[in-house]
């Protein structure tokens, strides 16, 4: 076991691990964070999606040596007090059914407006390729970034 | 002197009343709601019910901090992982000791001497973490002896194959249907088409695998939070393997990740850790892998359709005859029959199954209803086509419900048919690319049953709960629980709070066969208009008038007497508040929805790429609760179908006896980048009552609208799924070269 310093949604934590357990695991069992979810373990599914120094990440395939000094953010950092203005579109437009998949996308979502802020619906599209949703169609999540950016610019 | 009849009006009654008109009482005769009658609302007295509605659950989703199975932490937890067997079938000895003897370990076992399909547990191990388990199992000791498998048709049809089941690898076929007849009908046809359709194998690829957290430590109560379909159902198995009596045990099911059929019981993850709990006497924690997931729970099955059916000039048709072998691994699959929902004069039928080395298949969204769907639309297209009739006028011509025939019509216009230019005969290959335009239909039989119970209570602080014992797939169940009490009551949609996946809670049925909404929500509002009537006399005490005469509204109650606000009306009742219990109504259950559905695609005529660009759909659902949740449901079936078209396919390699796609890489299921525009329309021409559920039938229609529209854009028939880039290539040179 060593200790590692990490950042975690905006506060220093120092955790024991062995240094190759995933973030994901570190995440769930050590800090009690089980927002971010495991849909495979393989980085294929995205449902573990966190933001690594602010860049989409599966927390699935990254060992805990790798992020000490870094910083993470899960969809539990998203919100602060209130919920986050695109997590209120995703339930206004009904971008959300079972649930599993939604904290990969939201984190994955919310990386792209953090870069740009009027994306495109195609470069929606493309942020949240790697997040599958077995349940929604995904429509209604693009839908949901477009009355947030109030944008409607079609695919090109 | 006039007889007029009576006049009815569902739901409402007469009453007489006084009202005041310049100082003076005047008597006059008002129509009300019948209190006593639990119908709902009329539609366009509605504030909730039929608009859309944001999820109740949805903050608790978004921040992740909705709680599932697999994320119930507990003092103590075990953690316990399998071992699935790598060969499609092997005799198979095992030395736990070294696992047993490993960190952390404190239950390892083998579970099987000889395995009976590819990828069956073999092992199981429970540690005190999810690392320290995944240790033990790589401690185990495995020996393997591969013995003969059969993993496709010919291995399991070859002569001296190893029997999967007692009495062989065919099972007995079931045929009915006159041969002399059809044969008949056969010789009136104008035109006639004998071709072979294959679905393969898909999997339901629920994002939460299946799993269970059994809190146990020894003593009479135990606890199981699984992610099932059935919070009531897992409690019987539950209690078996840990050997308690039913009343012992308490299932929870706050939120699930998917079912979509495949998780009704308690499932073998559940029993396992059922079982490890008892011998521990602590917590276990057992959530399936990814791998697991593909290999060992359940699948739609897969099927082999020969089919020759025939049309007479006028383009109706008269013969069929088919001939299909479900693929359902050791279980017998399952397929609807044809001729599927079209009406054929007559038929005949043969089904049978071929039995296999693979996890058998179980319920999936609409079970056995796509495959024939998918077969029955292809034909249906290719006697239109060989008549040169309008594939719209042709489906107008075989179906018999007029919400078919009218769907059929809107769907053409929504997806731009009246303007394609290929509607009598497809385009060609010619040049780089080509559109086209398919349909396809189906139909739903629902009906709702009569097991839920649900209470309904008010507190004398206006506080309000609606409870039962069901479960919310993510489909939307603890929205409409909340929002059909709060439009009885007048009430803000978070004016009440909804709550279920609760064993201890009024019983409720599994979610199934698009059962939850129809056998439900009667219920629901059963107890709604209950505590409405309850409510209105204690209103109707302190004003002084009938109960009928109280209207409750956003502001509270009023009545020719008066006006209370909900907090002033609620302290009139005693200070336990009042509780009612709600029961199934039938005339507020629908059976049978009708949904009609087309598709366009672009074929990319160099790559043989096809790109689904739209898909409409028009679905019937008596009337809709919640039109957020319900369109969601049918743009979800959508992508599940154009993913069965286009990408979904189990393989296996026979020889070696290995599994070829048992991950979300080499299995895929369609993301972002693959959905349509998509027009998912509740069809408001249902003016029914009663209220359907609608899992299933989106799901059905898709693929055989899509494959009918790539053959409408450049000529090609492809009559086996998934329609991969190398398929539609192959078909595309083959017709430039005939
Ligand atoms: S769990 Fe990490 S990508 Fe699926
Ligand atoms: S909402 Fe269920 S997987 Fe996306």
């Amino acid at each position: 076991m060593t200790t590692w310093n990490v950042r975690v949604n905006g506060r220093e934590v120092s955790v024991e691990a062995p240094p190759m357990a995933r973030v994901l695991d570190v995440l769930r069992e050590s800090l009690g964070l089980t927002g971010s979810k495991e849909g495979c373990g393989e980085g294929e599914c995205g449902s573990c999606t966190v933001l690594l120094d602010g860049r989409p990440t599966c927390a699935c395939l990254v060992p805990i040596f790798q992020v000490e000094g870094r910083e993470l953010c899960t969809v539990e950092g998203v919100a602060g007090t209130e919920l986050d203005p695109l997590q209120r579109v995703m339930i206004e437009a009904g971008g959300v059914q079972c649930g599993a998949c939604t904290p990969g996308i939201v984190v994955s979502l919310r990386a792209l407006l953090d870069r740009d802020p009027r994306p495109t619906r195609a470069a929606v599209r493309e942020s949240i390729a790697g997040n599958l949703c077995r349940c929604t169609g995904y429509e209604r999540i693009l839908r949901a970034v477009e009355e947030l950016v109030g944008s409607e610019e079609a695919d090109a | 002197m006039s007889f007029m009849q009576e006049e009815k009006r569902p739901g409402k009654k007469k009453i007489k009343t006084t009202r005041v008109v310049n100082g003076l009482d005047v008597e006059e005769e008002v129509w009300v709601d019948d209190l006593e009658a639990p119908l709902f609302k009329p539609r366009e007295e509605c504030r909730l019910l039929g608009t859309r509605m944001k999820r109740v659950d949805g903050p608790a989703k978004l921040t992740g901090a909705a709680e599932y199975t697999s994320d119930v932490r507990l003092e103590g937890m075990l953690y316990a992982k399998v071992l699935l067997c790598p060969f499609g079938r092997a005799k198979v000895k095992i030395d736990a000791a070294p696992a047993l003897a490993s960190k952390g370990c404190v239950h390892a076992r083998q579970l099987v001497d000889e395995t009976k399909y590819l990828g069956q547990p073999v092992a199981v191990v429970a540690a005190a973490t999810p690392e320290l388990a995944e240790d033990a199992l790589r401690a185990l000791v495995v020996e393997y002896e591969p013995l003969p498998w059969v993993l496709d048709r010919g291995q399991a049809l070859a002569e001296g194959a190893p029997e999967v089941r007692s009495r062989g690898n065919l099972g007995r076929p079931t045929e009915d249907g006159d041969a002399g007849e059809v044969e008949a009908a056969f010789a009136q046809c104008a035109v006639v088409v004998e071709q072979e359709y294959s679905v393969p194998v898909q999997h339901h690829v629920c994002l939460e695998t299946h799993g269970t957290v059994v809190d146990y430590r020894g003593g009479e109560d135990a606890i199981v939070y699984c992610s099932t379909q059935s919070t009531h159902g897992i409690v019987g198995d539950a209690a078996e393997s840990l050997g308690l009596r039913k009343a012992q045990v308490r299932g929870i099911v706050q939120h699930m990740g998917g079912g979509f059929g495949s998780k009704f019981g308690l499932e073998r993850a559940g029993t396992l850790a059922c079982e490890i709990s008892r011998e521990q006497k602590r917590p276990v924690h057992l959530m399936w892998n990814r791998e697991a997931e593909f290999l060992t729970s359940g699948n739609r099955t897969g099927a082999w359709q020969r089919v020759k059916a025939g049309a007479n000039k006028d383009g109706r048709m008269l013969a069929m005859s088919s001939d299909v072998e479900r693929y359902g691994g050791i279980g017998g699959g399952s397929h609807a029959g044809l001729p599927y929902l079209y009406s054929v004069e007559k038929s005949l039928r043969k089904h049978a199954s071929v039995y296999m080395h693979l996890d058998t298949n179980c319920a999936m969204r609409a079970p056995g209803h796509p495959q024939a769907s998918f077969a029955m639309e292809s034909v249906v297209d290719e006697l239109a086509a060989g008549l040169g009739m309008d594939a719209v006028e042709f489906r107008k011509r075989n179906l018999n419900s007029p919400a078919h025939l009218r769907q059929l019509d809107r769907v053409a216009e929504l997806i731009g048919w009246n303007e394609h230019p290929n509607r009598t005969a497809p385009g060609s290959v010619d040049g780089f690319e080509a559109v086209g335009i398919g349909f396809g239909c189906s139909r739903w039989g629902v009906g709702g049953s009569p097991v839920c119970q649900v209470d309904v209570r008010v507190m004398n602080d206006g506080s309000v709960t609606a409870e039962v014992g069901s479960q919310d797939l993510g489909t939307g169940t603890r929205t409409y629980l909340a929002a059909i009490v709060a439009e009885e009551l007048g009430r803000p949609l978070d004016g009440v709070q909804a709550r279920l996946g609760d064993s201890r809670m009024g019983n409720a049925n599994g979610s199934g066969g698009s059962t939850t909404t129809p056998s439900l929500a009667p219920a629901v509002q059963d107890a709604a208009r209950q505590m409405r009537g309850v409510l209105s006399v204690a209103a109707a005490e302190h004003f002084g008038c009938a109960p009928e005469e109280v209207v409750l509204d956003p502001d509270g109650a009023r009545a020719p007497g008066g006006k209370l606000t909900w907090l002033e009306l609620c302290a009139l009742l005693p200070p336990e508040g009042a509780s009612v219990r709600g029961t199934w109504q039938s005339d507020l259950a629908v059976s049978g929805v009708a949904c009609t559905q087309a598709a366009r695609v672009r074929v990319d005529l160099l790559t043989g790429r096809v790109k689904v660009e739209k898909m409409v759909c028009l679905q019937e659902c008596g009337r809709p609760l919640n039109r957020l949740a319900l369109e969601s449901q049918i743009r979800g079936a959508m992508t599940q179908a154009l993913s069965y078209a286009l990408l979904e396919e189990r393989r296996v390699d026979p020889q070696l006896g290995i599994a070829l796609s048992a991950d979300l890489e080499t299995y895929k299921i369609a993301g972002s980048l693959e959905i349509p525009e998509f027009v998912a329309l509740v069809d408001d021409d249902d003016l029914r009552e009663g209220v359907a559920g609608v899992g299933e039938p989106p799901v059905i229609p898709g693929a055989g609208a899509i494959a009918n529209a790539v053959f409408n854009a450049c000529g090609v028939r492809l009559r086996h799924l998934p329609l991969t880039p190398d398929k539609v290539l192959n078909a595309i040179e083959e017709r430039k070269s005939s």
